[in-house]
């Protein structure tokens, strides 16, 4: 892990008078201070949220039209069964929730990275099958501070960020790395969700 | 029909198939397959090569990687079968104990703490206290420590950062100091508050 500076660790805990810092590591309070406030932000409202509100918006029908009530036989050829089971499964199985509410076995996984002028940063992981696109970061006010929050099953997960589509940095900030074990020493972060 | 579609669709070569070069799909199911027929967790190799794929990994390594994968899995069962005789592995204790061995924890320091709970949390929490220049006994011991004050779970990392941290106060203290302290403190270690302020109190820098 990485070492702080003890007096810059103090002003952190309410500790010491920031003010009374050295100018670089004043710099360095202002940044991660500023990251703390990213972090506090609670995650944006989840697609479940919206498509609720959205539910809830419409007002209900007082009587349903009669073509609503006749009984309906739909003939399936087989290679129409097998796309609605790829679906349904693509819908059960999506490794990632949307939701701004954890269950009881999972918590809110918040990602921030500091990449002054990268285009776009994702994190790629254990958590999403390593599949690219999956959870992208924002730069709102294009300060190099990308962040972003998800909802993860409690556990220990691996995962890294892509930069600019090409390049894989292990997250800085993460605190826990572990060798990816394919021989050329690259490390992948390590996060731990508790529930 | 539907059941038996969702499973083929979740079986590790269907997984496996367009995330991987084609090339290295004989091999890794091949290691898949060894997996299964030992009764070993087949999740985390399926993970490795998911990643190995994604990162373009050439082919020879990264069915290395996952064969070095499968070899640490064989070795997490033995850890476990000898530190938990008296119950069956759990693939998820022997995913526990890979992982622990991947982050480089002794086998004789992972089955020290085995008895007791889940594995994940503990063999983290003593991970953690090895990386920051804790010895390793004296990491278990204060694990164990904390158990007897009945901290359990994630309540575990919570000591960990607790050492940490003392280590880092100003004045510097030793590991021995820093262990000392916290151990006086338990069971009343402080819990790290979420979102996760453990990212926000260390320097940015490596790799930004």
């Amino acid at each position: 892990m990485t070492v702080i500076d003890p007096r810059l660790q103090e002003a952190l805990d309410g500790e010491r008078d920031p003010a009374a810092l050295p100018a670089e590591l004043r710099e360095a309070y202002a940044r991660l201070t500023a990251a703390a406030a990213l972090l506090r932000e609670p995650p944006a409202t989840s697609v479940a949220d919206r498509v609720m509100a959205e539910i809830r918006r419409e007002a209900p029908a007082p009587r349903p039209p009669n073509w609503l009530l006749r009984p309906v036989t739909f003939r399936l050829r087989p290679v129409w069964t097998l796309a609605v089971a790829a679906a349904v499964a693509a819908v059960v199985f999506l490794p990632l929730r949307e939701s701004a509410t954890p269950g009881a076995e999972e918590g809110v996984a918040q990602f921030v990275g500091h990449f002054p002028g990268a285009r776009s940063v994702e994190v790629v992981g254990s958590f999403n099958d390593w599949q690219r696109g999956a959870l992208a970061l924002r730069d709102e006010d294009n300060d190099g501070i990308w962040h972003g929050a998800v909802v993860l099953p409690a556990g220990q997960h691996e995962y890294m960020f892509v930069v600019d589509g090409e390049r894989w940095v292990a997250d800085p900030l993460a605190g826990r790395y572990v060798d990816d074990g394919f021989g050329a020493g690259q490390q992948n972060a390590l996060l731990i969700v508790r529930p | 029909m539907t059941l038996l579609l969702l499973l083929l669709l979740q079986s590790p070569h269907a997984r496996l198939e367009g995330r991987v070069p084609t090339a290295a799909l004989p091999g890794l199911d091949s290691l898949i397959e060894q997996a299964v027929a030992e009764s070993l967790p087949t999740e985390p190799l399926v993970q490795k090569a998911l990643e190995g794929g994604a990162k373009g990994i050439p082919v020879p390594r990264l069915v290395n990687g996952v064969r070095h994968g499968l070899v640490q899995l064989r070795d997490a069962r033995a850890i476990v079968s000898r530190a938990t005789p008296a119950r069956a592995s759990l693939d998820g204790d022997v995913a526990a104990v890979a992982a622990a061995l991947a982050r480089g924890l002794d086998p004789r320091l992972i089955e020290r703490l085995l008895p007791g709970e889940p594995p994940g949390p503990v063999l983290h929490a003593a991970a953690d206290l090895v990386a920051h220049g804790f010895p390793a006994d004296s990491a278990a011991e204060l694990l164990r420590a904390a158990q007897q004050q009945g901290l359990h779970g994630t309540r575990l990392l919570d000591v960990a950062v607790a050492a940490s941290h003392e280590l880092q106060r100003e004045g510097g203290r030793t590991p021995v100091e820093a262990l000392a302290r916290v151990r006086a403190m338990l069971p009343n270690v402080p819990v790290a508050t979420p979102p996760h302020p453990r990212t926000v109190t260390r320097r940015p820098g490596r790799g930004s």
